[in-house]
């Protein structure tokens, strides 16, 4: 038993956090200013990196590693906010893999596809109504449920209306559902959406870091009453918090990826814990880097807009803190 | 990363949930008096003459000499049998023990440490002061060598237990003259010893219930040779003490609030019907408190991992941090969920009492607000207050 990455776990990490710091510092998302995604010109080469096929199986096209190396990945996907697309692109290889669509499923590890997501808008909206995320000009748009998981082409989605999103950064429409996915897989070959809260919860790990980081920089240089912010308990005690809440959200992630690889019946339970406790952490910790950056974090000027609008992002996907909140109370007492 | 326990440690899982289930004591655990330091040396004889007692303690010592990992399995085996805490062995088990392990000389080992494992012998803290509490460093307590002893004279606080302790973990002030975090030494003490006084301090709970001491030293006289790690060295003795206590020491409490928490869904449930998951209330704190108990249990696992990498100790705050707040998270909900009946706290109910106990998960062994200055400056690296 042992929790923390291993050398070969950690050279992946390194080399993830080498190119996303070279390549998508936080910064491009306010050069870009406001709409639309960054992001498209990083796939072709993360696809070549080989990041989208971490957790693929060999036989199935990946590179054979687990879900705990998919995880470590994710993590650093959320640390530099990367585009949502990239679970689109991940989520949908495996599908396309586990379909036995390879030309489809090689399209998508090199990064060479659009792929949106779809995501629902709960039960005050109605059972057909979806947000459609940077989908615009998709080729396919990923949408998951408990029972499967499919790729769906745009033209499945009627009366589409673009919206402004919260998430300035992101493309964001409302579209009612009326086709059929062209590729999908029912939950017993391969069980996507656990994968996708897993997932999520790494994500949100990430950005939760993301934050914590960046309000710890900014405690450590801005000076008041003659010294660092950081050094007053008051604003100390806030970065603590977020390192507390960071650790346990890690844990966490690390936790439910070791049990999905074992292939535990356990498995939802522990994704599931996952991202309710990533993304409260995601959450809490932008609003607490808010508060540390004063005036100038309620400014697009500072970045923590963006870890706090994505934090959000990453709970409502797949069933917000509530619906998330109610599943796991359902499942059994985990081993 | 892996999660998977070697063959070797499964058949230790195994042979342990057994003997557990054959023998952990049945009979209600007394909240206090003569009668708890009774059974709790009784149960811990029991362990001990059993061969299960000091997992991780050299084999030398009495200890089964195994690592980090079956201490853990160990301890989920405990909580899984429900198995009575012992908390008048905790200071020996988790404090004085290991630091003598760590720290001791080999007479000092050979003296001490069999009678904490089994049972014999009760340890208590003396570190706090009336005027150095959150501030330890500036702990007034004198001692002086006179020959081969030392004398001291002082008074120490908050000390669990002390009334129905043998022996003590003892800082005192042995260089009066030395800046603040040298010239203290970290000694062993006997409870026996004349010149000591101790006054009752009765908590919170409920009336009668007396759990601390104040103990007075008027030159008390304590062998030179039960100073441990060497005289004026006692801060740096000192901290690897409070590093057991923030790490491995809380994997049992943590395992056993996970099955409270079970326990409370299963009444909830079993009271409410389904119907309890749509209460907003209730529900959603449930919910939120089983993640966060799968979350605590997630670091549990990395302290011990963590601890196999020797990486900083002052990353296991981060966990000690949140699983005291879980603690008084789960209590209270645990009390809410009794309505009015939590206006009552009678004698033979766990339920008021171990509520009003949780208080103390955020002051203990170094108040949340000091490990979050350790996880801002130590973890974080943020500058020190001025």
């Amino acid at each position: 038993m042992d929790l923390l990455p291993s050398d070969d776990q950690q050279q992946i990490v390194d080399t993830i956090k080498d190119f996303l710091r070279n390549e998508a510092p936080v910064d491009r998302l306010r050069e870009f200013g406001a709409i639309g995604n960054p992001d498209a010109r990083l796939w072709p080469q993360l696809g070549e990196l080989g990041f989208f096929a971490l957790g693929l199986p060999e036989d199935k096209g990946g590179v054979g590693f687990s879900a705990a190396e998919e995880m470590l990945a994710f993590q650093q996907f959320g640390y530099h906010l990367v585009s949502p697309v990239i679970f689109g692109l991940v989520l949908g290889a495996r599908i396309a893999a586990f379909a036995g669509d390879e030309d489809l499923r090689d399209e998508l590890l090199a990064g060479g596809l659009k792929v949106g997501l779809a995501n629902s808008r709960g039960a005050a909206a109605g059972p057909k109504d979806y947000h459609l995320l940077e989908a615009e000009d998709a080729d396919w748009i990923l949408f998951v449920t408990e029972a499967e998981a499919g790729l769906y082409p745009r033209d499945a989605f009627d009366g589409i209306t673009r919206v402004d999103s919260t998430d300035s950064v992101l493309i964001l429409e409302r579209a009612k559902l009326v086709g059929s996915p062209r590729v999908s897989i029912p939950a017993d070959v391969d069980n996507i959406h656990d994968r996708a809260l897993m997932l999520i919860g790494a994500y949100a790990v990430g950005i939760g870091e993301g934050a914590r980081d960046l309000a710890v920089d900014y405690a450590g240089i801005r000076e008041q009453f003659g010294q660092p912010i950081g050094a007053f308990q008051s604003i100390k005690h806030i970065c603590a918090d977020m390192a507390i809440r960071s650790e346990a959200a890690l844990c966490q992630a690390s936790f439910a990826a070791l049990v999905m690889d074992e292939g535990s019946p356990d498995t939802p339970f522990h994704a599931t814990a996952s991202k309710i406790v990533a993304c409260e952490t995601a959450v809490r910790n932008a609003a607490d880097c808010i508060q540390v950056h004063g005036a100038f974090g309620f400014t697009s000027e500072a970045n923590v807009h963006h870890y706090l609008k994505r934090a959000h992002f990453a709970d409502m996907m797949w069933g917000a803190l509530r619906e998330q909140r109610k599943r796991i109370l359902a499942f059994p007492t985990p081993a | 990363m892996d999660l998977k326990f070697s063959a070797e440690d499964q058949k230790f899982r195994e042979e342990a949930r057994e003997w557990l289930n054959a023998n952990v004591f049945k009979e209600r655990r007394p909240h206090g008096g003569e009668e708890m330091r009774e059974y709790d040396m009784a149960w811990q004889k029991c362990q001990y003459d059993g061969g299960w007692a000091g997992v991780s303690w050299p084999k030398e010592y009495g200890g089964m000499g195994l690592g980090l990992t079956r201490q853990l399995i160990w301890y989920e085996e405990y909580a899984r049998a429900n198995a009575p805490d012992n908390h008048l062995c905790f200071v020996g088990l988790n404090h004085g023990g290991p630091t003598i392990i760590a720290r001791g000389d080999e007479d000092q080992k050979k003296q001490h440490l069999r009678p904490i494992l089994s049972g014999e012998k009760i340890w208590c803290q003396g570190f706090s002061e009336p005027n150095a509490g959150s501030d330890l460093a500036s702990l007034k307590t004198r001692a002086y060598v006179d020959g081969d002893e030392l004398v001291v004279t002082g008074s120490k606080i908050w000390t669990s237990h002390g009334h129905l302790a043998d022996m003590q973990e003892l800082l005192v002030r042995t260089d009066p003259d030395a800046a603040k975090h040298r010239g203290i030494s970290w000694v062993i003490f006997d409870m026996n010893t004349p010149g000591l006084e101790l006054r009752p301090i009765e908590i919170m709970t409920a009336p009668n219930h007396t759990h601390f001491v104040q103990c007075f030293y008027d030159e008390a006289r304590v062998p030179l040779k039960n100073v441990v790690g060497g005289l004026n060295n006692g801060w740096s003795v000192a901290m690897s003490t409070l590093g057991f206590e923030r790490g491995t020491a809380q994997i049992k409490d943590q395992i056993r609030y996970a099955f409270l928490v079970e326990e409370m869904i299963k009444r909830a449930r079993d009271r409410y019907g389904e119907e309890f998951i749509d209460n907003d209330e209730f529900g959603s704190r449930l919910a939120q408190l089983r993640a966060d108990m799968a979350a605590a249990r997630a670091m549990t696992y990395m302290v011990v991992s963590r601890a196999q990498h020797d990486v900083s100790p002052a990353m296991a705050s981060l966990m000690r941090a949140m699983v005291g707040q879980v603690q008084q998270r789960v209590r209270r909900l645990a009390f809410d969920i009794i309505g009015t009946d939590g206006l009552e706290n009678p004698e033979d109910d766990d339920w008021v009492y171990f509520y009003l106990r949780t208080y103390a998960t955020t002051i203990a062994a170094g108040t949340s607000q000091i490990q979050r200055n350790i996880i801002g400056e130590r973890v974080l690296g943020l500058p020190r207050s001025r």
